[in-house]
């Protein structure tokens, strides 16, 4: 029985890595994007991009999923996402992508923020371009200054990828949860946890890593 | 011909007037100290000059060659960046690249800045430029590793290298320790008796009449006094640099 619950739940922990890297990947880029229209001089810019991060990081994940999934169907009467697995898998990935540029897109905004105007001047006077000055000065800087606060968010986004069960994407809490209909067994659920402890502990590692390479300057 | 011309600059931020028209010239191989109370401009005429601020009023002129006009259409930031390069500024807090070491950040800008940057004579130069700073043995250690007065002159080698026809100083001294001005001092004391071209604002009244052939004596936004060393700091015509100067009670005749 172990060996199959911890094949099943693997399998589930497969859907949920796959999320979680998708995420990842989507919402690192377009959060750097938000983060500079947030810090746009022109308001028209600014003022949407604003209002944006409001609502996602002022409303609870599980209530984006759920309006995103089931939104489009109710007030326009397509479900464009269809009603099978990988659409709904899709549904949750735009879902996360939204919520997790936001915050990474503050994360970015004050790490850039927090580089004192004389690294830019420095840059300035000695002729670079802005964009010599962002990638070859401030960048590393920015990069340095964001990993714990990163690492953190990180690290939440592997934890609130169990959220995407509410419309039915199947992640390991789906699968260890199967059980208890199935088998009549709580335990699987209960040992979906070490799947998440091992995951995290091995994030924090690769963070506590990328930490000490950049420690040599300060 | 003078290697600068700055004439009629005037610059006010929002409503607040910092600079009510400021002409002055200087000759190659000349060096010029500013000297005036804190809020009285020196800064912001140094950050006109090297076009982090735009003025509101009056022309640069750089070897014959009008670099800046007030009236002419606003820069391109193509032509800022090639204008700007006549100038170098070493700030008041350095501002060193805290990613790169002593050597990387007096070669980064030329080598990124060229179109086909030679990377070995760039480092031979940097080398050479760190060497002179006295810094032969702190060439590979990064900023905070550093003194602030090591770290200074990694940022006067770091403007060096770019060969600008006037290197300024934003008050090289102020943000360091009193016994580590002496070494940066010396520094300028060094490059002013190679005939380098530099504008020195500073604080340091027995350094700006020892080094410089001209003090500039600014005040409220104008250019209240300028002369020979000797004149302005020893024998002031106006009753403002007098006042002034008699802040400075440990300046030997």
């Amino acid at each position: 029985m172990f060996v199959t619950v911890t094949l099943s739940l693997l399998e589930g922990f497969l859907g949920t890595i796959k999320l979680f890297a998708l995420t990842l990947l989507l919402s690192l880029p377009l959060g750097l994007i938000l983060s500079f229209g947030s810090m746009e001089k022109l308001g028209v810019i600014r003022y949407p991009i604003r209002f944006l991060i409001w609502v996602i990081r002022g409303t609870p994940l599980m209530l984006q999923l759920l309006v995103i999934y089931y939104g489009p169907g109710i007030f326009f009467g397509v479900n464009i996402w269809g009603g099978s697995p990988s659409g709904r898998f899709t549904a949750a990935l735009v879902a996360f992508v939204i919520n997790y540029s936001c915050y990474f897109s503050e994360i970015f905004r004050g790490g850039i923020q927090s580089i004192p105007v004389g690294q830019y001047e420095a840059g300035q006077v000695l002729g670079m371009t802005k964009k010599q000055i962002f990638f070859k000065v401030v960048l590393l800087q920015v990069i340095k200054r964001i990993v714990p606060p990163m690492s953190n968010e990180i690290i939440t986004l592997v934890k609130d990828t169990s959220l995407a069960r509410v419309i039915a994407v199947y992640e390991i809490i789906w699968n260890g949860q199967a059980f208890i209909k199935s088998s009549g067994i709580i335990w699987p659920l209960f040992y979906t946890g070490a799947f998440y402890l091992i995951f995290s502990g091995l994030l924090t590692l690769l963070f506590g890593y990328i930490e000490k390479k950049l420690s040599y300057f300060r | 011909m003078p290697i600068l011309e700055v004439k009629d600059i005037h610059k006010s931020f929002d409503s607040e007037v910092i600079l009510k028209g400021i002409s002055f010239s200087m000759d190659a191989g000349e060096s010029v100290s500013i000297i005036g109370s804190s809020g009285s401009g020196k800064t912001t005429l140094l950050r006109c000059l090297n076009f982090l601020e735009t003025p509101d009023e009056g022309t640069i002129t750089v070897q014959g060659e009008q670099i800046f006009d007030a009236h002419a259409p606003a820069l391109k930031p193509e032509e800022i960046r090639e204008r700007r390069l006549h100038f170098g500024l070493v700030f008041q807090q350095f501002n060193l690249f805290p990613q790169y070491t002593a050597l990387e950040n007096v070669c980064l800008a030329p080598k990124i800045t060229s179109e086909k940057p030679d990377i070995k004579q760039i480092e031979e130069t940097g080398r050479k430029l760190l060497d002179q700073m006295g810094l032969s043995d702190r060439m590979n250690n990064y900023p905070h590793q550093l003194s602030g007065g090591q770290q200074q002159r990694v940022a006067i080698a770091r403007a060096l290298a770019l060969k600008p026809d006037i290197l300024c100083f934003d008050e090289p001294t102020s943000a360091l320790d009193p016994e580590l001005t002496g070494e940066v001092l010396k520094v300028i004391r060094g490059l002013a008796e190679q005939k380098t071209t530099m504008i020195i604002v500073t604080h340091e009244m027995s350094f700006a009449r020892d080094v410089s052939d001209k003090v500039i004596f600014m005040d409220g936004g104008v250019i209240v006094e300028q002369g020979a060393p000797d004149d302005v700091i020893n024998n002031p015509k106006e009753e403002r640099t007098r006042q002034f100067l008699a802040g400075y009670s440990g300046i030997r005749k």
